[in-house]
């Protein structure tokens, strides 16, 4: 079963269209979604959670409808939303325990569950302080532990390091990989893509409403290309390895063909045919970063879901 | 002994104990509601305003009680019923000036709706329990004097305990029905007031200076105006409409009242206490359904 999926998903805010027929299936696991201001992440996870009423389409999470069986999919999701959502004048314990109340857990169980939860996101000492008196990497931290002190399948978090310090932004993605460790799946929206590189194996790029890639982060992420700069025209040279199926890029004196086992055989089988001197060859990796911003060498394509 | 203790970390592990229904999830929030309201697990200042108010509306009660115990022969005529309702409403007005501000307002600029709305409930869900969390509370606020002063004068009675409950037995539906028309008209302003603003005491102070504002001109409209329809602006003196149906409930005339004046009957105030609540409730809606 899909963690969630969208179908030909739709959302306008007036005349504004915040998504745009977007149709996906992602798997379990750490999803990134991934995009600049505006690409439409925050739109998506309010329509996972329910909170949004999409314009058309239809989307599933955890195989519940979101239109017409909400109450069983929120009941095994948890949400840290990337705002303010902590009321200042009550303990960490006390706001934390309530939130797994409001899931279904029986009160006595939800304070014994609050105090595992805060324990776990390094608060354990300071639970029973008032919030009003937290910093704001505590106050991120109480923000996940009330996202998953029900249990939930997947939490969805947005934006969990905005605002944090080097060193708490480094915890907090600590964190994150942690939650794999009680298979509880992660959907992490966020700008910054070395925070996706860091806890995701799988990425939905966003990109003004649509998705631009949609896959495995080693498959899309890290995919390498060979590069080569020839001495004489490349053409002739790229034109053998189309003929062998290869993907050939031709700028100038320089080729590029992304990587794969068996490559660099027919490009020297290819270079022989031809006879065209190189000049060099090399393997190079494109970031997330550079697949995002679709600079770099080409890019594979989209992997099929 | 000590030798053979472990101290075991229990740690986050997964949870595969009950889950309860939506019905749960709403009594978390009315739970919630109380301590909010009532100032518990909260700092001490929280509970000085809810806990005198309290302390205010039982010692009303006590000297009712003492008067009749120590002084009963000397003053015969103690308040009714009917005219307990006017020495605590202005309380009762101020607990839901305390009250309903406090339930909804830090719930919205604390953005704690989107962790609502995260969880199995709605937006509908979560209004409907911090209705029944302030109805309870208020209920629980008027009638406990009420009880305590039913018994205290059964208790008190020439005729007997038992006896006097037996005589006053219309109190007992009597009494709930005038206090659920005190919580409806002033509970509904409340939140209503309270659904537009970004500050719980901002919010009390606008709704009672919006009770008191509209009750003064509308009385001074119906006494002073002699323009054609100038009576229906007692229609408008909301704070007046639980008063002249508990007058109608009881059957008594407890004081000076702007409908009255006005020459309408005592049913226009039940479909006028009706309207309120309607009216309130679409303000509410309208203001909440397009939140988180």
């Amino acid at each position: 079963m899909p963690l969630f999926s969208v179908d030909n998903l739709t959302h306008n805010y007036g005349d504004v269209q915040a998504l745009t027929d977007i149709s996906l299936e992602v798997p379990d696991g750490a999803i990134g979604l991934v995009g600049a201001n505006g690409a439409g992440k925050s739109t998506l996870i309010k329509i996972l959670l329910g909170l949004l009423t999409p314009t058309s389409g239809d989307v599933q999470v955890l195989g519940q409808d979101v239109r017409t069986q909400i109450r069983q999919a929120r009941a095994r999701v948890g949400y840290m939303p990337e705002g303010d959502c902590l009321p200042i004048d009550q303990s960490a314990s006390d706001f934390v325990a309530y939130s797994a109340e409001l899931a279904g857990v029986p009160a006595k169980a939800a304070r014994r569950r609050a105090s595992e939860s805060l324990a776990l996101v390094g608060l354990g000492e300071e639970r029973f302080r008032y919030l009003k008196d937290f910093s704001t990497g505590m106050f991120q931290r109480v923000k996940l532990a009330q996202a998953i002190v029900h249990d939930p399948k997947v939490v969805f978090l947005d934006e969990p390091t905005a605002g944090l310090d080097p060193e708490g932004r480094e915890q907090m993605l600590d964190l994150v990989n942690r939650l794999a460790e009680y298979k509880i799946s992660v959907i992490f929206s966020t700008h910054i893509l070395s925070d996706i590189e860091r806890t995701c194996d799988w990425v939905v790029l966003l990109d003004n409403g649509r998705v631009k890639r949609n896959g495995a982060l080693d498959r899309l992420g890290s995919h390498g290309v060979v590069q080569i700069e020839l001495i004489d025209d490349p053409h002739p040279t790229a034109d053998i390895l189309r003929g062998r199926g290869l993907m050939v890029t031709v700028d100038g004196f320089r080729m590029s063909i992304p990587a794969a086992e068996g490559v660099t055989t027919l490009v020297r089988d290819a270079f022989a045919e031809s006879g065209a001197g190189i000049r060099s060859m090399t393997e190079t990796q494109i970031t997330l970063e550079e697949a995002f911003f679709e600079v770099g060498p080409a890019l594979p394509p989209p992997v099929p879901t | 002994m000590s030798e053979q203790a472990i101290i075991v970390d229990r740690g986050y592990r997964p949870y595969e104990g009950p889950r309860g229904t939506l019905r749960s999830s709403m009594w978390a929030i009315v739970k919630d509601g109380y301590r909010r309201a009532l100032g518990l697990r909260r700092r001490a200042w929280s509970k000085v305003m809810p806990w005198g108010l309290i302390a205010l509306m039982l010692m009303i009660t006590m000297v009712v009680i003492a008067v009749a115990w120590f002084a009963g022969d000397l003053i015969p005529d103690l308040p009714s019923y009917a005219e307990y309702f006017d020495l605590t409403s202005q309380l009762g007005l101020l607990f839901v000036a305390l009250t309903g501000p406090l339930l909804l307002v830090p719930d919205r600029v604390n953005g704690v709706l989107a962790v609502y709305m995260s969880r199995p409930l709605r937006m509908s869900d979560y209004l409907l329990a911090k209705t029944a969390a302030l109805v309870s509370l208020m209920l629980t606020f008027y009638l406990v004097p009420q009880t305590i002063l039913h018994l205290g004068l059964a208790a008190l009675s020439d005729d007997g305990f038992f006896s006097y409950l037996g005589a006053n037995l219309d109190v007992l539906w009597k009494v709930p029905v005038v206090a659920l028309a005190y919580i409806a008209t002033h509970g509904s302003i409340a939140f209503a007031v309270s659904a537009f603003l970004g500050r719980s005491g901002l919010a009390s102070g606008l709704y009672l200076g919006f009770i008191i504002i509209t009750n003064n001109v509308a009385g001074l409209i119906v006494s002073v105006a002699t323009f054609p329809g100038a009576k229906y602006a007692a229609l408008f003196a909301l704070e007046q409409h639980p008063r002249y149906f508990r007058d109608w409930v009881f059957g008594t005339n407890a004081g000076f009242l702007i409908m009255e004046e006005a020459g309408f009957d005592a049913w226009v105030s039940l479909i006028c206490i009706m309207a309120i609540v309607a009216l309130s409730s679409l303000v509410v809606w309208r203001q909440y359904r397009k939140l988180p």
